[in-house]
């Protein structure tokens, strides 16, 4: 692994600098169904191709951002702040 | 002993007015400041520098540029230097490796004469039968596999390192082409960082005395005068690095360029690569064409130019085109007697230079026309060469063979990059497609061979990188491409080299020199069906040696398409994966970093010269002498730990309350100002992550310590659920400015009341309250908890003030006993209270519930990070309990034991420690049958014996917490 990301603060860095944190997921309301808790938890797209993820800047400012990268390729398309829906 | 030296030449590197010695095994070999061991060895007549891999044949040097693995030796006790390229020092020790006993006289060279019985993919049909023989077998083969042997027990002084550098153009390659994309590329404006794997810049310029023509700078000099030229001007140019004897051997995602250069790997970062590798000969095949003497004529004439070496006395040199015709003058002009040249071609005046020819005439060099070798004949050295023209067979004595057959591009790091390769029929050579995105080619390496047309290409593409790197007031490229297109038209017509193919005939045409792989094995494993190139190289290992197919990856594939039947474009080319070239693990390791932390009263640990623990990066006091006396202080008087370690978060905003709410399965928005609470943190399957506590300063304003190591997980999980959420909460870590001790025991009160005006009666601080105030003078927080179980305050102060605080504490407590103590006393303290360790006593499946942490659960919060799935396990019940258990005497149980019924393994043993305050064993274990009760007998397995023990479900000591609450 050696692609850059853009952090959105501190610009293009190498990927070590930065912590993976998974596919942006939509959390189920308290009271969904079970199975949604379960896919929630445990169940990924692990798309080949582009995905949306968090990443945090480990080694830098320390802010949590998300990106749209290609995992065939590790092409970063984009990285922007999460807005107010970051986590719903 | 011999002397090969020449007279002076121009382009030589060695420094003839000095003498340095060295000794190969064991033999004394002299030579001069500049000499490589390799060419030092040649000076002396040494021929036979290795034995090879697997029939361990003899071998000398072959390329002289260090891309095969002809010349490895041990140095100093490093296995596997290539020679050719390492520097020779005065004082070396330098010993053959893979020679069994000597290099001279090997006895698994009898192998050779047995191959046989080592066919191709032998490992996995010989020695296998009778079975019961495998592990002789295995013991034998292991004994005498691999390269080199590593010394385990050696400590090199070396120190690797790796380096980051930053430009706007790289380039790789410093012969003509990768010179001049440099100098056009910093005249630009680019900041340039050139890399080259020889000592020197000139790439093959320094090896010829051809005329240069074809740029204004160069014009009229010959080979070695232009490369001192393009050196000059370089050296002259402002923002051109450098990296002399550096390899490029992998380009990467992202277009990370990684170059080694002895213990340092730099990862370059450059917003355009230009790649100006080159090309290199390759070997012929024939039947012994591995015996030392035989070598590419680019290393005879490396020797000879750059070290002054003559590495033979009667030199034959076998070529497929003109370019051999110029190598043999150049063998000529540097020293080295030519006897006779080989072309393989039935008409060699196709593209020739006619004035070539006369020089060779008039040396008196013998030219055979259609003319192949058939057989290398001599033991130990080349004594003759047999060779077949449409005259017939016959010998011709010799001591050097000159392999000159057309250089082929280097393109394994246009391969990394992206770049398809194809065949070029006109050149009869694999060439790089199109340059992927951010590499440009230049050189050589396109295919192209007119001198000419290298150097303007090289011109061209430093123009273009410049260009796309986007530095501003590049000029423009258009010109430079004009120029190279008007280079192209002039060039004469291309001539093709001849196809690869396998000699006349023979057992021992090797193809590939590192894994000792001939033709006649490829032959059978062709009709063994590994008809594809890649099948077939991870069958017989072609290509997979140290050398990683410089040498005969395109010995291989014509080999293959002679024998499929197939062209070499639908033959094709393997993949080429980093690294290039071979770089040590430790040097791909990097430095050894290993951060140590010390807290704030680390040296008044260190004065009482305790036992020490590494918990993370931190050194912390495992005890200080004796565990039982400090448990005792502790449980009689008072004890004094340092716990600066933990993690310290302050929490601040006015949604802080809510937040933390939301982060635990308890509730902090109605603990009162003044007041600390127990926390423990679930994700969102439940799972105990990590626990401390909550204190409360302000309304907004909350101090929240974690575990050791957990602090960092801990403050990018609270910084995740943060993001975007738009709550009004700010982090911040504090973790390094404070300093932490707990002052504990019954004694406590007394001692802190001596060094405060604060009131910390029990009226006014009770237990679980926190307060901000001053001791011995300082700011200090102060929570009264109690891991450990008694009357205890755990005191932060600002980090420079943690000695002073300490000193004070510890003064102040003299008369009452007072007594540091380390982590062992504190685990022992707090499993006597059977206070859990998250991580210790849980592990990733465990809940609160079933960690006896049930009641932190406030199930009327409406949603919390974790109350789907506590919620779930709540109606599900228990999957196993956390308990404590007892036993009279020892031995104490390891942690992680097992607790047996039946024969059934029912639970595992978490914490298990000897209380000496309790003389009793204790420990807390995961128990997933009940009954649970207090009481019931449990067996333990520890060390192949059984421990009996009972369960005790409630604290050993002080179960009411009473002295807690003093």
């Amino acid at each position: 692994m050696s692609f850059l990301l853009a952090c959105p603060i501190c610009g293009p860095r190498d990927v070590y600098e930065f912590r993976f944190g998974g596919e942006i997921l939509r959390r189920p309301q308290p009271d969904a169904d079970e199975q949604d808790w379960v896919a929630y938890r445990y169940l990924r797209a692990n798309p080949a191709g582009q995905g949306r993820e968090w990443w945090f800047h480990r080694l830098g400012c320390r802010r949590w951002f998300q990106a749209e990268r290609d995992t065939t390729d590790n092409r970063v398309i984009d990285t922007w702040f999460a807005g107010e829906d970051g986590h719903v | 002993m011999p002397d090969e030296r020449l007279r002076a030449g121009l382009a030589e590197r060695i420094d003839r007015s000095q003498r340095i010695q060295f000794t190969f095994d064991g033999r004394d070999i002299e030579g001069h400041p500049g000499d490589t061991i390799g060419s030092a060895l040649a000076a002396n007549g040494v021929s036979t520098l290795s034995r090879s891999f697997k029939y361990h044949r003899p071998r000398g040097l072959l390329c002289a540029a260090g891309r095969c693995p002809n010349c490895l030796v041990n140095v100093d006790g490093t296995p596997s230097v290539r020679a050719c390229v390492e520097p020779a020092l005065d004082g070396m020790a330098v010993t053959s490796q893979n020679a069994w006993p000597s290099l001279r006289f090997d006895l698994v060279s009898l192998s050779d004469r047995f191959d046989r019985f080592l066919p191709i993919g032998f490992y996995y049909k010989v020695f296998h039968r009778p079975r019961f023989m495998w592990p002789f077998f295995e013991h034998i083969l292991r004994r005498i596999a691999g390269l080199g042997v590593l010394d385990a027990t050696a400590h090199p002084e070396r120190v690797e390192r790796t380096r980051h550098l930053h430009a706007d153009v790289a380039i790789v390659g410093g012969g003509p082409a990768g010179c001049l994309a440099a100098l056009e590329a910093a005249a630009g404006g680019a900041r340039v960082i050139l890399v080259d794997d020889a000592p020197e810049l000139g790439g093959h310029l320094r090896l010829t005395s051809a005329a240069v023509r074809g740029d204004p700078r160069l014009d009229g000099l010959d080979g070695i005068a232009a490369a001192a030229r393009l050196r000059e001007l370089l050296a002259e140019t402002a923002g051109v690095t450098v990296l002399s004897e550096a390899t490029a051997f992998g380009i990467y995602e992202g277009g990370l360029l990684a170059a080694a250069q002895g213990t340092i790997v730099h990862r370059i970062r450059a917003r355009r690569i230009v790649l100006a590798t080159g090309a290199a000969e390759r070997p012929a095949l024939f039947d012994r064409n591995d015996l030392p003497g035989i070598m590419l004529g680019s290393g005879v004439l490396r020797l000879a130019r750059l070290f002054g070496v003559r590495a033979g006395r009667r030199a034959i040199v076998l070529t497929d085109g003109p370019w051999g015709w110029r190598s043999a003058v150049d063998l000529l002009d540097a020293g080295v007697p030519v006897t006779a040249l080989l072309d393989a071609r039935e008409d060699p005046s196709v593209g020739m230079d006619d004035s070539l020819h006369a020089r060779l005439v008039d040396a008196g060099v013998e030219i055979l026309v259609d003319a192949v070798a058939v057989s290398g004949r001599g033991r130990g050295r080349i004594s003759g060469l047999r060779v077949r023209t449409s005259f017939g067979e016959r010998t011709l004595p010799t001591d050097l063979v000159a392999m000159c057959l057309r250089p082929e591009p280097v393109t394994a790091l246009a391969g990394q990059a992206g770049a398809q390769r194809r065949w070029d029929a006109a050149l009869g050579v694999m060439v790089p497609d199109a340059p992927p995105d951010g590499v440009l080619f230049a050189g050589h390496v396109e295919g192209a061979d007119d001198l000419a047309t290298v150097l303007a290409s090289g011109v061209l593409a430093g123009r273009l990188a410049v260009r796309e790197a986007g530095v501003e007031g590049a000029p423009d490229p258009a010109p430079a491409l004009a120029a190279l297109e008007s280079a192209r038209a002039s060039a004469g017509e291309a001539v093709a080299a001849m196809p690869v193919g396998k000699g006349p005939g023979g057992r021992k045409q090797v193809v590939c020199v590192c894994e000792d792989v001939t033709v006649k094995e490829l032959t059978l494993g062709v009709y063994e069906g590994f008809d594809d190139l890649e099948t077939m190289k991870r069958y017989s290992t072609t290509t997979m040696g140290p050398c990683q197919g410089k040498m005969c990856h395109s010995l291989a594939a014509g080999v293959q398409a002679e024998l499929t039947g197939r062209t070499r474009a639908e033959v094709g080319m393997t993949t080429s994966r980093p690294p290039y070239h071979p770089v040590s693990l430790a040097a791909l390791a990097g430095p050894h970093l290993d951060p140590v932390r010390y807290t704030a009263m680390h040296d008044r640990h260190a004065a009482l010269d305790p036992t020490w623990i590494d918990m993370g990066d931190w050194k912390r006091p495992l005890h200080y002498g004796s565990v039982a006396d400090e448990c005792r202080a502790v449980r009689e008087r008072v004890g004094l730990i340092d716990v600066s370690t933990l993690g310290k978060l302050e929490v601040r905003g006015a949604d802080a309350g809510e937040y933390l709410d939301w982060l635990h399965p308890n509730r902090f928005s109605d603990l009162k100002v003044g007041r600390v609470r127990y926390r423990a943190m679930t994700d969102e399957a439940g799972v105990v992550l990590d626990d401390g506590t909550v204190a409360r300063f302000e309304a907004d304003r909350f101090f929240v310590s974690t575990g050791t190591g957990t602090l960092d997980a801990v403050d990018q999980w609270m910084r995740w659920w943060l993001a975007g959420t738009g709550r009004d909460v700010v982090i911040t870590n504090t973790t390094n400015e404070l300093a932490a001790m707990n002052l504990a025991g019954p004694r406590a009160r007394e001692v802190l009341e001596r060094i405060t005006d604060a009131d910390v009666s029990k009226a006014a601080m009770p237990y679980l309250a926190a307060a901000e105030v001053r001791v011995a003078g300082v700011p200090a927080t102060i929570l009264r908890i109690g891991f450990v179980g008694e009357l205890g305050y755990e005191i932060h102060v600002p980090a420079d003030y943690g000695a002073h605080v300490w000193d004070a504490l510890m003064e102040a407590g003299r008369d009452l006993g007072i007594a540091p103590f380390g982590v062992e006393a504190q685990r022992v303290l707090r499993l006597e209270k059977q206070h859990l360790i998250v991580s210790q006593d849980t592990d990733a499946l465990s809940g609160p519930i079933e960690s006896g942490l049930g009641w932190l659960v406030k199930a009327d919060k409406p949603d919390f990070v974790g109350r789907a799935a506590i919620a779930h396990a709540e109606s599900t019940g228990a999957r196993a309990n956390l308990i404590g258990f007892e036993a009279p005497g020892r031995p104490v149980p390891h942690e992680g034991a097992g607790i047996v019924r039946e024969g059934k393994l029912i639970g595992r043993v978490t914490s298990a420690k000897w209380s000496p305050f309790l003389e009793k064993t204790i420990g807390m274990a995961w128990m997933s049958i009940g009954p649970f009760e207090t009481g019931t007998p449990i067996v333990i397995r520890h060390d192949g014996r059984t421990v009996v023990a009972t369960l005790q479900a409630k604290p050993f000591y002080d179960p009411e917490g009473v002295r807690l609450r003093a």
